[in-house]
């Protein structure tokens, strides 16, 4: 029998080694695999049961914060649970997203969760005495640019309508304001049960509009006439056009390669040197710029004002500007000639246009967008500050002059579009209009109206973009951008330049 | 005459030093036992301080009774052991103390309801570990009762399914409720079967060889001396199957195969196990659709990962989440896994322990197989050798089937993890099976002389008595004469 019993043995000794091979294969092969597994919860769970440190605006409000409350799970059960809650409401949830234990977290929720949470190398070496437990509070606190007092008055100002409102600091490229209707308050459904949860958050997906995008930065509009800037700084650049450039005074005027014309707005004789046309917003001039620069130099050029590209916020998922299908640009040179003014394909993120008016401000130097101006640790000691720096230089510090001479007529100049709009105090300012008419097929008045502008003139500190989207605009009632943004533009402005919100003090943490 | 037998019958009882100078080697061992009892108390009472540490940052409110009841237990085992089985194999008990200690600990930290309720099974357990090798003092003493413990087996087994007294509790009908206790008497009925199984392969294992019964080409065994265990094993699997209790019924077929392979020194028996599952399963997989479920999920657990798949994958998430070094007792997400304090607590274990700790948690059934496996090689006796296979093989295959089902190896089939798991039958049952096989390698050195042959309690009581009746028979006799 002694023979049977050791090869019992060794058989009993081969299955456990197949176990301690196949226990390898999926503690150590296949971890990675498995940890990122999108039903496995346990990375999110360990995140949610760390204290979380808040967010806080650059006036030094708190926008989010975790609350700890007593267990629901029963009388027995004295753990802590932790709720995260939104103060502000609907008025940041665009930059700080949500953060749920059932549906992932997003923007600044998600991509600075470990510094909330204390989890970066910096934190946890600083921490290092208290690696041990889980209870131990090492969450950090993330500070953003945005004020919370712009915020509240580019709410305000929106009111009910959908549409974007951005500001960022010219020399920086900080975001001081990021508002876009429709939005949503994230403490409707963080505290929800998870059926009820899900439908909220399932409604929110399916609401007109994407009320869970922002409109600021996650989302493009045809930009109308604002392109034009862009249009006429590709012009400078390639020495297509100058300030002298003359152009033909005609209401429509037919690009090569078709017999359909193209019309000023509403049809309207439109001509002249640079400065008029441009304060006037002539389609004619820009589409020929366009048609002169050609498929090849005109697409360049968008790319080097960061069109095709993400707009590089430091947030997830930003949209992408585009100048629309570059292929065979050649053989269509009506669309380039259209897109030349900002109709067609051409699709501006509302924060890209805010960097544009930021560019022209900023001798030609188009600044990387961003939300976060620094992260603390637990104690208040800073753990990081956001650098600002240069994302494109499309034009040069003379364009760029150039640039802010024209913007100016606009506000200034005889029949400059945005010429009824004028900031209190007489602060100057530059600017750029501009009527999307989106040309849908059975509802020919669709139009977005824009304003993109920086002041002060003399030594521009802020850059701001305003879109009103999904307008219907008629000849009785024109919605254009001088009309409809401009007030937008100008209680902007106001308030930050000559109203309350110049003194406010923006501050650390807490 | 009545001197030589007065001497006989009541032989000296040797000191203290001269009973340790007579086994140096068996003193030795009880010595290394003890060392490894108390490295095995060592390493759950910090398993225990750093559970809690990492829950909630606190050294535990109840660490001193925690370690004074675990020493005191495991003492209390030790002594048992040095005082009833001097001889026997000094790794059996550190190894299932280490398994039980890490099992409680984890199951403490799973759920802090289930640990007082543990620790009293803990306590019933070995009381009964001890309470085994007081009544057992002679291995070949079991094989008397052969009969009695295939009845008591047998009858066990089928409790459950007698109404008002059986409960079905996760879809298995293997239970059976007496007032508050709930237990499952099959676990009990293994042990007690593979003792009948070992006691009657020793005495028939020749016959059964033989193969002297003539079908056509084939050569059997003759009928009447394989019907009684094929009787026994037969009734035993379709009771299980009938219960639902697939692990229970892998567990018996491989218990039984491997032990008429090993007592008639026939590989062919192997080979008719192996076909005869391989029908069985197939039967059982057409017919039955919870048996079809298990298939699929061990498939493909992804495929219904929120559904029947859903332990499964989570166990495979919980091995992941542990890597190679695991989160830390108490920093992982083992509650993820429905289950974790029963079946699936390796799971748990391969999460907070990483694979190095389930590495230890394999390394340690298998030092329990070569421990029951080399005490099988050292005795003389066939039934201890048979009755030694029997035990490690229940031990080492009921660990394989379950660690092996949680990590997807094999299809899952519900079994507790000897010692570790959450439960109160399978840790009294598996203590008693620890002490058979430590009375059995006890045996095994008494007969190759480790340790002087004493007499029992149980012999020197025997001859006590039969030394008052010879002295009243004496007192009769000088009457008469």
């Amino acid at each position: 029998m002694n023979r049977q019993i050791r090869q019992l043995a060794l058989g009993l000794i081969s299955c456990y080694i197949v176990l301690f091979v196949a226990l390898n294969y999926w503690q150590v092969g296949q971890e990675e695999e498995l940890n990122g597994n999108i039903e496995n919860t346990r990375a999110v769970r360990r995140e949610f049961e760390r204290p979380r440190g808040p967010i806080i605006s650059a006036d030094g409000v708190v926008v989010a914060r975790s609350l700890e409350v007593a267990s629901t799970a029963g009388p027995d059960d004295d753990t802590v649970e932790r709720r995260r809650t939104y103060p502000t409401g609907d008025l940041f949830s665009s930059a700080t997203g949500y953060f749920t234990l059932n549906f992932g977290s997003t923007q600044v929720e998600r991509e600075y969760g470990d510094v909330l949470t204390g989890q970066t190398t910096e934190q946890q070496v600083r921490a290092l005495g208290d690696l041990l437990s889980n209870e131990v509070d090492n969450s950090g606190t993330v500070q953003l640019t945005m004020r919370n007092d712009l915020q509240g008055v580019a709410q305000f100002l929106l009111g009910d309508r959908t549409g974007s409102v951005v500001v960022t600091e010219v020399a920086t490229g900080a975001i001081r304001a990021m508002y876009s209707n429709p939005t949503y308050d994230p403490n409707t459904f963080i505290d929800l049960p998870f059926e009820e949860a899900q439908d909220a958050i399932v409604a929110l997906q399916d609401a007109p509009g994407d009320p869970l995008l922002s409109g600021a930065y996650q989302q493009r509009f045809m930009p109308g006439s604002t392109f034009k800037v862009i249009t006429t700084g590709i012009g400078l650049e390639a020495g297509v056009i100058d300030p002298t450039t003359e152009f033909v005074r005609e209401s429509q005027w037919v690009p090569p390669q078709t017999t359909d014309p193209i019309q000023n707005y509403r049809g309207s004789v439109c001509g002249g040197a640079l400065p008029e046309v441009f304060r006037r917003s002539c389609n004619i001039p820009f589409a020929q710029t366009a048609v002169n620069l050609g498929p090849d130099a005109m697409v360049a050029g968008t790319e080097d004002w960061g069109i095709g590209e993400e707009v590089p916020i430091d947030l997830p998922r930003p949209a992408a500007s585009t100048f629309g299908d570059a292929d065979g640009l050649d053989q269509r040179l009506p669309l380039l000639a259209i897109r030349g003014f900002g109709q067609n394909d051409d699709q501006m993120v509302p924060l890209h246009m805010a960097l544009v008016a930021g560019t022209v401000a900023n001798g030609g130097r188009m600044m990387t967008p961003y939300v976060v101006d620094s992260t603390y640790d637990n104690d208040g000691r800073l753990l990081d500050r956001t650098e600002p720096s240069v994302w494109k230089r499309p034009v040069s510090e003379r364009n760029a002059a150039l640039l802010t001479e024209l913007m100016t007529g606009v506000t200034e100049g005889e029949g400059g579009t945005a010429r009824s709009v004028q900031l209190n105090g007489g602060v100057r300012f530059a600017a750029k209009t501009g009527t999307a008419e989106l040309g849908i097929i059975g509802d020919p008045d669709r139009v977005h109206a824009w304003m993109i502008a920086f002041a002060p003139l003399e030594a521009p500190q802020y850059a701001i973009s305003v879109v009103l989207t999904d307008l219907t605009s008629t000849v009785a009632d024109a919605q254009t951008g001088g009309r409809v943004a401009g007030p937008v533009v100008r209680g902007m402005l106001d308030y930050l330049l000559t109203g309350n919100g110049a003194n406010v003090v923006l501050g650390g943490p807490r | 005459m009545t001197d030589t037998l007065e001497s006989d019958l009541e032989p000296r009882r040797p000191s203290r030093n001269e009973r340790r100078s007579a086994a140096p080697l068996a003193y030795q061992r009880r010595n290394a036992e003890l060392t490894l009892v108390v490295m095995a108390a060592a390493i759950t009472a910090l398993a225990y301080t750093i559970a809690s540490l990492g829950t909630n940052a606190e050294i535990p409110a109840g660490f001193f009774g925690f370690v004074a009841l675990l020493l005191a237990l495991l003492l209390v085992a030790h002594i048992a052991v040095r005082k009833l089985a001097v001889g026997a194999d000094s790794t059996l008990l550190p190894l299932a103390a280490l398994l039980h200690g890490i099992g409680f600990v984890m199951i403490t930290r799973l759920d802090d309801g289930l640990a007082s309720l543990q620790a009293l099974w803990s306590v019933v357990g070995v009381g009964a570990f001890v309470a085994t090798l007081v009544v057992v003092q002679r291995a070949s003493d079991l094989a008397r009762f052969r009969w009695v413990l295939f009845f008591g087996g047998a009858g066990a087994l089928l409790l459950p399914l007698v109404p008002g007294l059986g409960s079905q509790i996760n879809g298995a009908r293997i239970w059976v409720s007496l007032g508050p206790i709930n237990f499952q008497p099959g676990e009990f009925a293994k042990v007690a079967l593979a003792v009948f199984f070992a006691a009657y392969f020793a005495d028939n294992r020749l016959l059964i060889a033989a193969k002297t019964w003539k079908v056509g080409p084939l050569h059997l065994p003759e009928p009447r001396f394989i019907l009684p265990v094929a009787v026994a094993w037969g009734f035993a699997v379709v009771v299980m199957v009938g219960q639902r209790d697939l692990g229970s019924s892998l567990l018996f077929f491989t218990l039984f195969v491997v032990m008429i392979w090993v007592a008639t020194e026939r590989a062919g028996w192997l080979a008719l196990g192996v076909m005869l599952f391989a029908a069985a399963a197939y039967f059982a997989w057409t017919q039955f659709g919870h048996v079809q479920t298990r298939v699929d999920i061990w498939l493909d657990p992804w495929a219904d990962s929120l559904g029947d798949g859903y332990q499964i994958v989570q166990s495979l998430f919980a091995f992941a989440d542990g890597g190679i070094t695991g989160t830390g007792i108490g920093r992982g997400f083992p509650n993820q896994v429905p289950e974790a304090q029963n079946d699936f607590i390796f799971a748990a274990i391969g999460e907070e322990l990483g694979l190095l700790g389930a590495t230890a948690i394999i390394m340690s059934y298998l030092l329990i197989v070569g421990a029951g496996l080399r005490t099988a090689l050292r005795t003389e006796r066939e039934f201890e050798k048979l009755l030694a296979v029997g035990l490690t093989t229940i031990i080492g295959v009921q660990a394989f089937i379950i660690m092996a089902g949680v990590i997807k190896l094999v299809p899952l089939t519900g079994i507790t993890l000897p010692f570790v798991s959450y439960g109160g039958s399978s840790l009294v049952s598996n203590y008693i099976l620890l002490a058979l096989l430590i009375r059995v390698s006890d045996s095994a050195a008494r007969r190759v002389g480790e340790v002087p042959d004493q007499p029992t309690p149980g012999e020197r009581w025997s001859a006590w008595m039969l030394r008052r009746q010879m002295k009243r028979d004496q007192r009769r006799m000088g009457a008469d004469s």
